[in-house]
């Protein structure tokens, strides 16, 4: 096991760039994903709750009447 | 009749004469930003052409924040290869909610698709500050994004742009004097790999506002506004109370400012050549856009405030060229 591990050092250290790159390219694009679902569904959200919270500090009934 | 007297002579006097100031050129105003270069000629001459029936409630729950509920009835087309373009009747409702503070603007919209246009100004110090817009939909692989980063020096502004499928932006524009501004841009797309530069110039007084913009993408765009503002002519009343009839009742009506815009835009690549001329009269209750193409095509936008917060839209364009003729209506409800 140990003498394969070695044997493999010589052509292992671009190898294991390469890979590294790739589970930073993995990693990136998986936070990206998850970013998007996230700011898709929470934006309005978001602004909604910064929006009440601003003041004069609007009542929650205002929210949905439509005057 | 004292009181006559003064109003006749002020009236008479002619308009005080500029007084030429030395340009100090370490003094400049800032430029606008490179990407509102256009701004001017974009405004009148492109107004917001719509189709079918268009109504718009926004309501504001404090001076900063604000819903709104839209609805748009119409056609939306499909760009298609043939000569006669694809129509398909749409319906939709859009809620929008916006947040404007002095530092902050969040404005954020959804569709009945599952659409979101959102966009972000932050405002961070009083020279830097944050963009960013983002369309984001259901389908994978279809949504946008783009992140601006700006600097506002003295006289010069930077821009630094970050957009998704590696999209890579940079902008500068300066302040050559007070009426001159230069600015360039490099950008790099990383998936159609490609790369572009431009240089863009605008020359404004008070006047006028000329600007011109190339890009080594093969576009050439060159516009031209010029502001007249006609003042009502001065006539002589005998008694001053006629005058001051006049002068509160019927001059607002006569005021009124006009711009006439055109535009020139030149591809160099693909031989594409589009000229436009229209105005602008922006009455007090209203405000009327028109304009015609070299590609034959006629539009006119119409906005009258019927009410305070009743906006009445009327809108209009004649591809004759093309046989497509669009017309819509709108109100808009806002307080």
């Amino acid at each position: 096991m140990a003498n394969r591990a070695r044997g493999r050092t010589g052509k292992g250290a671009p190898a294991e760039e390469a890979s590294a790159m790739k589970k930073v390219k993995e990693w990136s694009n998986w936070t990206l994903k998850k970013a998007k679902v996230v700011v898709h569904y929470g934006f309005i959200p978001m602004v909604i709750i910064i929006g009440m919270n601003s003041d004069p500090k609007p009542q929650l009934y205002q929210l949905l009447t439509p005057v | 009749m004292a009181s006559t007297t003064v109003k006749t002579e002020q009236h008479d006097q002619p308009p005080k004469e500029k007084v030429v100031e030395k340009v100090d050129y370490l003094n400049l105003p800032c430029p606008i930003p490179y990407e509102e270069i256009h701004r001017e000629a974009l405004m009148s001459l492109k107004p917001d052409v719509f189709e079918g029936f268009r109504f718009e409630f926004n309501k504001g729950l404090s001076p900063q924040f604000a819903l709104t509920h839209s609805v748009s009835m119409g056609v939306t087309e499909i760009p298609s290869q043939s000569p006669e373009t694809i129509k398909i009747p749409t319906a939709q409702y859009e809620f929008g909610a916006n947040f404007m503070d002095p530092k902050l603007m969040l404005l954020g919209r959804v569709l009945t698709d599952g659409r979101l246009n959102a966009r972000v100004k932050w405002d961070f110090t009083d020279n830097f500050s944050l963009k960013a817009n983002a369309l984001l939909v259901n389908e994978p692989h279809m949504s946008h994004g783009m992140f601006n980063f700006d600097y506002k020096g003295t006289d010069y502004r930077a821009q630094f742009q970050m957009g998704n499928g590696a999209l890579f932006g940079a902008n500068y524009i300066q302040s050559v004097s007070p009426h001159l501004s230069l600015g360039g841009e490099v950008f790099w797309a990383g998936q159609h790999r490609k790369s572009g530069i431009g240089y863009a110039a605008r020359y404004n007084t008070d006047k006028m506002v000329a600007t011109g913009q190339v890009a080594s993408t093969g576009m050439v765009a060159l516009g031209y506004v010029h502001k007249v503002s006609e003042k009502v002519k001065k006539f002589d009343f005998v008694h001053c109370l006629v005058w001051d009839f006049y002068d509160e009742f019927l001059r607002p009506f006569f005021k009124l400012q006009v711009s006439l815009a055109s535009d020139f835009m030149y591809n160099y690549m693909s031989r594409d050549v589009t000229a436009s001329a229209g105005y602008d009269y922006i009455l007090r209750q209203a405000r009327l856009r028109g304009k015609i193409d070299s590609n034959g095509c006629v539009s006119a936008f119409l906005e009258e405030r019927l009410n305070m917060g009743l906006n009445f839209i009327l809108s209009a364009e004649l591809d004759h060229s093309k046989k497509d003729y669009k017309f819509g209506f709108g109100l808009t409800v806002g307080q």
